[in-house]
């Protein structure tokens, strides 16, 4: 049997049907919210990580855990905001470019896939970041540039600091 | 630092309702109850574990779907043992069991459950990780493994039929500045022993273009697969299989709401001498519409129209809920 089918071969209502649903959802596209903190995310680093500089693309990297360790093996420990905070809105927002659901779906399937031995460990509150990045060697975070104690590093990105002209996480 | 073992679980289940034009009656099917377990030993060591429960007619089968022991060296070098979802094409290795990952209530028929058409699943070692490409986001897989048992359906769970090893190489890219953006190639290789039949050559190109955003997910996978006996080569068949899946998550106030259609087909040559004899042509084409009304459920309403090599065509509706338990 070699026959071959096309669309135009379909039947006529699941033509119908599929070009109405395509056609549909255009007119309910929306521009995405767009989100601001008061003060810019700095992203934070356990002192003894051997990290100052990232690009936005190797940062995204980090946080999507498709890079999984930093240059001197030690494994890379992400902390992320739990929901609803602003922190994490933004992050979702800048780095993820994704929404709350696609956030935790991308998660669940990374573990599901066995490409990652477990989720980004959730962080309840700016204090408790600071400390677990100060405990945790391998750990990276963010925090409103004005909560950073001398007790993390602060990671310049696209070779800019928070306080600096052009920091992409503003 | 380590602090000791760390455990994680994920559970997925589904029921559906089925309404069909064809012999078998109207009703409520449970889908599969699935466990998926990690243990990370140390920074670098880590055990999967997916288990099944799936509703036969007067039993549940349970099933080691999964079971990989890992260590990874660094993100290069991933080294891994055990039973595994075969890395070919996109679906098969992405969604696994958990219906509420997938967008559509079921599997493309070309890697449904107990498809002969890939081998789904396969046994042996895995070494996988990240190329030195820069933005590209190139990452490889190269496994060895047991390859098909005689029933062709199932891997050489408990052994090698044949001193033959299957091997399969996978190149995959995920653009670093393109979300969403992943594509990949492959190639499986295995020589299959039948009960009562010459040895046959079987070998598998597959292509996929994934866009894997919600708003919109795109997926196009093809596989290409050869089969000749060992013993007369001009004795041969192909398959073609491919399918394409196109979704939309709805923006505002309607994004719980997620529109999709999907086209597929399989071809297999009357003479190919692992598959001819199957009956495994198909048509399909559904139509459907995800609801995600909980941030851990949701609910598929589909249509579906497939023709069969020997069963004719075929309307039937589906509807599931989907759920996952997680904590993440």
């Amino acid at each position: 049997m070699t026959r071959r089918t096309t669309i135009g071969q379909l039947p006529g209502r699941l033509r119908c049907l599929l070009y109405c649903v395509v056609a549909s959802t255009l007119p309910l596209l929306a521009i995405a919210e767009e989100i601001v903190t008061s003060s810019p995310l700095a992203i934070v680093v356990h002192k003894d990580t051997a990290v100052d500089d990232l690009t936005m693309t190797e940062l995204r990297s980090i946080f999507l855990a498709d890079r999984q360790f930093w240059e001197d093996r030690a494994r890379i420990i992400l902390l992320v905001r739990a929901p609803k905070s602003d922190e994490r809105d933004f992050v979702l927002n800048r780095i993820y470019d994704m929404s709350e659901a696609e956030f935790r779906q991308y998660w669940v399937a990374k573990m599901f896939r066995a490409e990652v031995p477990r989720g980004p460990k959730i962080v309840f509150s700016n204090d408790m970041t600071l400390d677990l990045v100060v405990a945790i060697p391998g750990s990276i975070s963010f925090i409103p540039a004005d909560k950073v104690t001398d007790e993390v590093k602060v990671v310049r990105v696209d070779g800019a600091l928070p306080t600096d002209e052009g920091y992409p996480l503003k | 630092m380590h602090s000791g073992p760390e455990f994680s679980a994920i559970g997925f289940a589904d029921v559906n309702y089925i309404s069909a034009d064809g012999t078998e009656p109207d009703g409520f099917v449970l889908g599969q109850a699935v466990a998926h377990l990690v243990a990370s030993l140390d920074e670098s060591l880590t055990v999967f574990g997916e288990f099944s429960a799936t509703a036969r007619d007067s039993e549940y089968s349970f099933e080691v779907e999964r079971l990989i022991v890992k260590y990874d060296f660094s993100d290069r070098f991933k080294l891994s043992a055990g039973r595994y979802h075969t890395p070919i094409g996109y679906w098969n290795s992405a969604f696994h069991h958990g219906a509420w990952l997938q967008t559509t209530t079921s599997r493309p028929e070309m890697v449904k459950f107990g498809s002969k058409i890939l081998p789904i699943h396969f046994v042996g070692v895995l070494l996988e990780g990240n190329l030195p490409s820069g933005d590209l986001g190139l990452e490889y897989k190269a496994g060895l493994g047991n390859g098909r048992h005689a029933n062709i359906a199932r891997a050489g769970d408990a052994g090698d039929i044949n001193g033959d090893k299957a091997w399969m190489m996978q190149l995959l890219a995920k653009p670093r500045n393109v979300t969403g953006l992943n594509a990949g190639i492959g190639f499986y290789s295995d020589e299959v022993t039948l009960p009562d039949s010459p040895n046959v050559r079987e070998s598998t190109f597959s292509a996929y273009a994934v866009w894997g955003n919600d708003s919109p997910e795109f997926i196009f996978e093809y596989i290409h697969s050869m089969h000749e006996l060992v013993t007369d080569s001009s004795i041969e068949g192909d398959v073609d299989a491919w399918y394409a899946q196109f979704a939309y998550r709805l923006k505002g106030k309607q994004r719980a709401w997620k529109p999709y259609v999907r086209l597929e087909q399989t071809r297999v040559d009357d003479n190919d001498p692992l598959l001819g004899a199957e009956g495994l042509d198909y048509d399909g084409g559904i139509l459907g519409v995800r609801w995600d009304f909980n941030p851990y459920a949701a609910l598929k309403a589909e249509y579906r129209n497939e023709e069969f090599d020997n069963g004719g065509r075929e309307n039937n509706f589906r509807v599931q809920v989907a759920i996952v338990l997680t904590n993440l």
